[in-house]
């Protein structure tokens, strides 16, 4: 709202009211409310966000000189990632695998979210709900290692397998492979998939699935007419939700891929700090964050008809 | 008025329970091919269950619930002759107003271009031709009704359900939408079975109505017989307004029932005006306020008269409504009067007559 319409709404612009002081007049007017509701955030998003962004940024297009950061302006950094081999690799991986992880993730995450909405009884969704949240209980790291634990050469599976005499020796292809990474990750993101599917599928009127079966659709075909396409948003919040970190995950392939399959952050992490090379760490960062912003904005335009407004 | 007299839907004994509650206590009756049939009653009276019975959107408990001579025992909602209006519409909104309509004709073998028409006829029958490309979520409230009655009417059903659909309309559009609705079925000639827990909408639309309470069929009759021989008190005072006075059966004679009715002394009425029981004893009779006439100075009462005060006055324009305690009671009755040009409207206090007729006393017990 611009301060226009502000003086009009403040009073009817009769001469008393226009001369009144600069300050009352800040102090009805609704956008500078506005402002002073969100600036903590704004704030608080401007520093940890934007800030660090910027650094990054600007980082990268200067010049490396061993140890310190000369500020002379490059595309150097750019030029070297775009032509690394590796860098092309990693990337192609971080897509794969996060691509993977989404599919499972969502995938898995429907039908817990359905039943949810659909099949449990209203007094006992918020029970459910913070059942889901368990896994938050223990932080992210301590998960990704319990993996670890689990599906490791001595683990958890293999001494058991061993215990009931199905196995003579362990079993090697449990870790340190890209199974095991989209296992570890989909398990991680698994209540941030099933939280906004869930929160899609209850804004449903059930009249609606009514109505299909009504004009003649069984369950199924009502299912995929009606509950799909207005499950969609979530489906669509679900699928950035769990995409986007899962692409710059640092943790689980260093631990589950034991360092074996390097992702992109991976990439970032040996170009800034065992390389010591900021300015080319920082062009990989932006560049990565480039090709995660194109995607999602693909995939954004290809569902674009299931966002459009709804009621 | 309508196609055909045969029984359409039927339900024989029909108990449903949720749990300990009771919902439906035995109903058995017959709605008819090509009438318009209301479920009349208050909320929690069991209506929208016996309408969703039909629909198979509910199981029944015990008893039998036939379509078209077709015991729907295990037939699905989606494989009944029946199509629903929702209370609320339930149009997709993820859907255009044509794909809204045209959603039940998946299977049907007809090509595109012969669902598109059929879909733009549908449209037209509803006055929305036109609006097929619309979002169907900016539509009005009125115009989401006309899009869930073409959607159901395009498929051809033997009987269309619906379930208060107009409810949720303003005054004006409603009395639109009974008399668009009533000519609609009177063109499609389908069996409509409405919802209702507005009397004067039951009355208006209805060929027959049966009027619910607490799961049970209170009565069913047609809108004629509902009003002017109601069989209960309850079922009295649900239908428009009555005037209740006390009285004693006091005999039989002749074919008739003697009464001694409060404030209007000795009454012979028909069998036919005692619906209920009527052995002797303490009971009360009901009157219209319509059938009561207030007297002015020089009139005459064809039949026969009560003194009494004006104590209340409530003018409508057309109408005049007028509270009138007769001598000997310790309530009003309220009189209905049309206002005629050149007769004064009476002043409280003012005395007068009131004229009453044997026959439109009502007999409860």
């Amino acid at each position: 709202m611009d301060s226009d319409t502000d003086v009009r709404n403040g009073g009817d612009s009769t001469g008393p009211q226009r001369a009144a002081p600069l300050l009352t007049r800040l102090r009805h007017s609704e956008a500078v409310n506005g402002w002073l509701l969100i600036s903590p955030t704004a704030l608080y998003a401007l520093l940890l966000l934007a800030a660090p962004l910027v650094t990054l940024f600007t980082f990268s297009f200067f010049k490396d000189g061993y140890l310190t950061i000369i500020p002379e302006f490059t595309l150097e950094n750019y030029q070297a990632t775009l032509s690394d081999p590796i860098f092309a690799a990693l990337m192609q991986r971080s897509l794969w695998v996060s691509g993977l992880v989404t599919l499972a993730t969502v995938l898995t995450a429907f039908p817990i979210a359905y039943y949810l909405s659909f099949h449990v009884a209203p007094a006992l969704k918020a029970r459910w709900l913070f059942l889901i949240t368990i896994p938050f209980w223990t932080s992210y790291l301590i998960r990704v290692f319990l993996w670890k634990v689990i599906l490791g050469y001595n683990g958890v599976v293999n001494s058991g397998l061993k215990e009931l005499g199905l196995i003579d020796k362990p079993l090697e292809f449990l870790l340190y492979n890209v199974n095991s990474i989209v296992l570890t990750l989909s398990h991680s993101y698994a209540p941030f998939a099933i939280l906004p599917i869930y929160v899609a599928l209850e804004k449903i009127d059930r009249a609606l699935l009514e109505a299909g079966q009504d004009l003649g659709e069984s369950r199924l075909m009502t299912f995929w007419r009606v509950t799909l396409p207005l499950a969609m948003p979530g489906v669509i919040a679900a699928v950035l939700i769990v995409f986007i970190p899962t692409i710059g995950d640092y943790v689980t392939p260093q631990l589950i891929g034991g360092g074996k399959i390097p992702m992109v952050a991976n990439l970032i992490q040996a170009r800034m700090l065992d390389m010591d090379n900021k300015p080319l760490g920082s062009a990989v960062a932006v560049i990565s964050m480039a090709i995660v912003a194109v995607v999602s904005i693909l995939f954004l335009a290809l569902n674009r008809r299931f966002l459009r407004g709804q009621k | 008025m309508s196609t055909s007299r045969a029984t359409m839907i039927e339900f024989d004994n029909v108990h449903k329970y949720y749990g300990d509650y009771h919902a439906l206590r035995g109903i058995s009756a017959r709605i008819n091919g090509g009438e318009f049939f209301s479920l009349l009653g208050p909320s929690g009276c069991g209506k929208t269950t016996l309408l969703r019975t039909i629909a198979g959107f509910e199981d029944i408990s015990s008893g039998a619930v036939m379509i078209d001579g077709r015991h729907m025992e295990n037939v699905p909602a989606n494989k009944r002759p029946t199509n629903m209006v929702f209370q609320s519409y339930a149009i997709f909104p993820h859907l255009s107003v044509a794909e809204n309509v045209g959603f039940g004709l998946r299977r049907d073998p007809r090509s595109r271009a012969e669902k598109a028409r059929a879909v733009e006829e549908a449209l037209e029958m509803v006055g929305l031709k036109g609006y097929g490309a619309r979002a169907a979520h900016a539509l009005s409230g009125g115009q989401r009704q006309r899009v869930a009655l073409a959607r159901a009417l395009i498929l051809k059903p033997k009987v269309l359900l619906l379930d208060e659909p107009l409810s949720a309309l303003d005054r004006k559009i409603r009395e639109q939408m009974q008399v668009e609705l009533i000519k609609l079925q009177r063109e499609v000639g389908i069996t409509f079975v409405l919802v209702t827990h507005d009397q004067e909408e039951a009355l208006v639309m209805s060929d027959r109505i049966a009027v619910m309470f607490e799961g049970e069929i209170a009565q069913l009759a047609d809108p004629e017989t509902l009003y002017r021989r109601p069989n209960s008190r309850r079922v009295a005072e649900f239908i428009g307004v009555m005037n209740f006075l006390p009285c004693q059966v006091t005999g039989e004679a002749g074919g008739h029932i003697q009464l001694e009715v409060a404030g209007l002394g000795q009454v012979e009425i028909e069998p036919a005006q005692a619906p209920g029981v009527t052995r002797g004893g303490p009971a009360s009779v009901g009157m219209r306020p319509e059938t009561l006439t207030i007297l002015y100075e020089g009139q005459q009462a064809g039949g026969r008269e009560a003194p009494g005060v004006v104590e209340e006055v409530v003018y409508y324009g057309d109408m005049t409504y007028y509270d009138v305690r007769l001598d000997g009671l310790d309530h009003s009755v309220r009189i209905s009067m049309r206002n005629v040009f050149g007769r004064p409207v009476l002043d409280i206090g003012t005395r007068t007559r009131v004229a009453w007729s044997p026959g439109a006393l009502v007999l409860f017990r």
